[in-house]
């Protein structure tokens, strides 16, 4: 019975930290180049909802996470325009980006399906369960070669260090941010196809539930290294877990209210930042 | 001219915002109609609108003051929720002699929005959180704790809906205000005139005296004021803990001017929408009055778009906010490059 449980968990954390790991993996890029990412919220409802309404309609879920990324991307653009030609502040684009989806998607699922916001159902037997994972370990193989063993990923750090360095052997540091954003947004955006194919078989309003910002978190406080920043949310990805597995279990979800248990991921992100010291090493130019 | 930029972004962010409309099939010009007039359809109506620019003043003020200082305070939503919630359980169990309950009321309301926007503070200042990501946590715990007390501890049991108990009669005494009264029972009431005040004062402190100067030093360049023997710990106390107070009174105004009790989802977003007013106001707090009335009969609009059209839901508000936030932020771009070119030419 204990050792179900413990499979259970364990099992349940590997699925539950794959969207966050998507995120953390997008957001280093934007956040190394040196634009502060704060809609990685955004780019995950974006991916959640394109996969679940492309998979129904085509039923193919791997055509349905290339257009989840492909879409968050061309919402990349819009971050883009606007921080990296228009100068504005990437933290108010950030939150007016929150803000578009979150109301753009409940009316378009409104004209597209005529719902309130969520997508009918995508049929359960087309779902491949090693598909997210496969594309999982591809994506973070080619995160750290590209990052750490390309002359692009040097650069890429340098826009977000020491722009002065990159203009003076003629690169512009802008398109390398830009070029990291966009990656950024296709990655993440992978991770909001994970959440609404895998975790579940259709999109529902605002399922990302912060985890946008939990993997911000997990990245901050890993001190912006991708390593590290993986192993955080996979820590944040077992609090998850930990709600999902004391919410179905009876004897405790009759003590404590399900409202606490729910506030888990979010009061660990918390005690996480209160407790343990976290290494303060933010990339030198990053806004 | 630069001081024209957020009105000119504002205008392009509305017509950005109706032509969005075509592709869902809906005639831009209604939707254009329907956004600048509904507020104006009746006294209720109105007054319904100048209870959202209360709101929105409040907010607005809240993302404003921490602005001076160089934080993004985005956690006005939480503290919102969580206020309302304190001030609905204040004004049912706080026994009711005098005018002082009112007062002790709207002090433990206030002081509750205090401590919760100061928890950011605390652990920017000892544990050098980011500011975004903490408010963002606490938002979603203070919501979760609202939720739960309401519907475990207060709800009310002639209700289907999750929301508390009414508070007491005697607290009720907004109910025969007279700006209530004139604008035929809609949601406005005096703390309309206490948001106005509010901004006056604020805008006073912030030119006239020594903290206001020190939160603008600070704002501006962290280092030198700390050179100059500013403290860190002063500047965000005072920024983040005005601004929790801010948060804590548009509580307030909804619990003891509108509806007398808490109802969960009451506020449409308002921690967010006062970003957009902020922005619109440039960060001046008078100006702050006009952009929150604006944003408010915007507000007003797009939440009759829901009846008016057919595709278009209470959502286009979100929609419109961010566009509007978008041109407004972009807006100042435009102008500084004109301003540069011509400097050249001369």
């Amino acid at each position: 019975m204990i050792d179900s449980i413990f499979i259970l968990l364990i099992l349940s954390t590997f699925r539950m930290s794959l969207p966050l790991m998507f995120a953390t993996c997008g957001g280093y890029f934007s956040e190394k180049s040196g634009v502060a990412q704060i809609s990685l919220e955004a780019f995950l409802l974006v991916g959640a909802f394109t996969a679940a309404s492309v998979s129904f309609f085509s039923g193919t879920l791997l055509l349905g996470y290339l257009a989840a990324g492909v879409m968050a991307a061309l919402f990349g653009q819009i971050f883009c325009i606007f921080t990296l030609k228009l100068k504005a502040h990437s933290i108010i684009v950030g939150t007016a980006l929150n803000l578009l989806v979150m109301g753009l998607i409940p009316i378009v699922s409104k004209s597209v399906f005529d719902s309130t916001g969520s997508t009918p159902s995508i049929n359960a037997d087309n779902v491949y369960y090693a598909l997210p994972v496969t594309i999982l370990i591809v994506t973070i193989t080619a995160a750290f070669w590209l990052s750490n063993r390309t002359i692009w990923g040097l650069q890429m750090k340098f826009a977000g260090e020491k722009r002065l360095a990159l203009e003076s052997i003629g690169v512009n540091p802008i398109i390398r941010q830009w070029q990291a954003v966009t990656l950024c947004a296709f990655i993440t955006g992978l991770g909001g196809a994970v959440l609404s194919t895998y975790l579940s078989s259709n999109y529902s309003p605002l399922m990302s539930a912060g985890r946008g910002f939990i993997a911000l978190a997990a990245l901050i406080f890993a001190g912006w290294s991708l390593r590290r920043a993986l192993l955080v949310s996979l820590f944040f990805g077992f609090c998850e877990a930990l709600q999902i597995q004391l919410q179905s279990n009876q004897l405790i979800s009759s003590r404590i209210p399900a409202e606490f248990i729910q506030m888990i991921p979010y009061a660990a992100t918390l005690l996480a930042l209160i407790f343990l010291r976290a290494k303060n090493n933010p990339p030198a130019e990053l806004r | 001219m630069k001081k024209a930029a957020p009105i000119i972004g504002l205008i392009v962010g509305i017509a950005l915002a109706c032509l969005l409309a075509l592709f869902f099939r809906e005639n831009p010009l209604h939707v254009l109609k329907v956004l600048l007039t509904s507020s104006y359809n009746s006294k209720f109506d109105f007054g319904l609108t100048l209870f959202y620019t209360t709101c929105l003043i409040f907010s607005g003020l809240a993302f404003s003051i921490p602005m001076k200082a160089g934080l993004f305070h985005i956690g006005a939503e939480g503290q919102i929720i969580f206020s309302a919630v304190v001030a609905a359980y204040l004004g049912h169990v706080l026994p009711f002699d005098t005018s002082f309950s009112i007062l002790l009321l709207c002090v433990l309301t206030a002081l509750a929005g205090f401590l919760a926007a100061y928890v950011i503070a605390l652990l920017k200042l000892y544990r050098q959180a980011h500011e975004v990501v903490v408010a963002i946590m606490l938002n979603f715990i203070l919501s979760a704790f609202a939720t739960w007390f309401t519907i475990n501890r207060l709800q009310n049991p002639n209700s289907q809906n999750p929301e508390t108990h009414l508070i007491q009669p005697s607290f009720q005494f907004l109910n025969n205000d007279f700006l209530k009264v004139y604008f035929e029972q809609s949601a406005v009431s005096s703390f309309f005139l206490v948001a106005i005040l509010f901004c006056i004062v604020l805008f006073i402190l912030e030119q006239k005296t020594l903290w206001g100067l020190q939160i603008r030093a600070y704002g501006s360049n962290p280092l030198a004021a700390r050179r100059l023997q500013i403290s860190d710990f002063k500047i965000l106390t005072i920024s983040l803990g005005l601004a929790g107070v801010c948060s804590a009174l548009v509580g307030l105004t909804e619990v003891l001017g509108n509806t007398f009790q808490f109802k969960i989802g009451f506020s449409p977003q308002y921690g967010f929408l006062g970003i957009a007013v902020a922005l619109l106001a440039r960060n001046n707090f008078l100006g702050i009055i006009a952009s929150a009335f604006l944003m408010a009969s915007l507000h007003k609009g797009a939440s009759d778009l829901d009846l008016e059209t057919k595709f278009l839901t209470r959502d286009f508000s979100l929609i419109l906010q961010a566009i509007i936030i978008f041109s407004v932020a972009s807006s100042y771009y435009f102008f500084n490059y004109r301003f540069k070119k011509k400097v050249k030419l001369d």
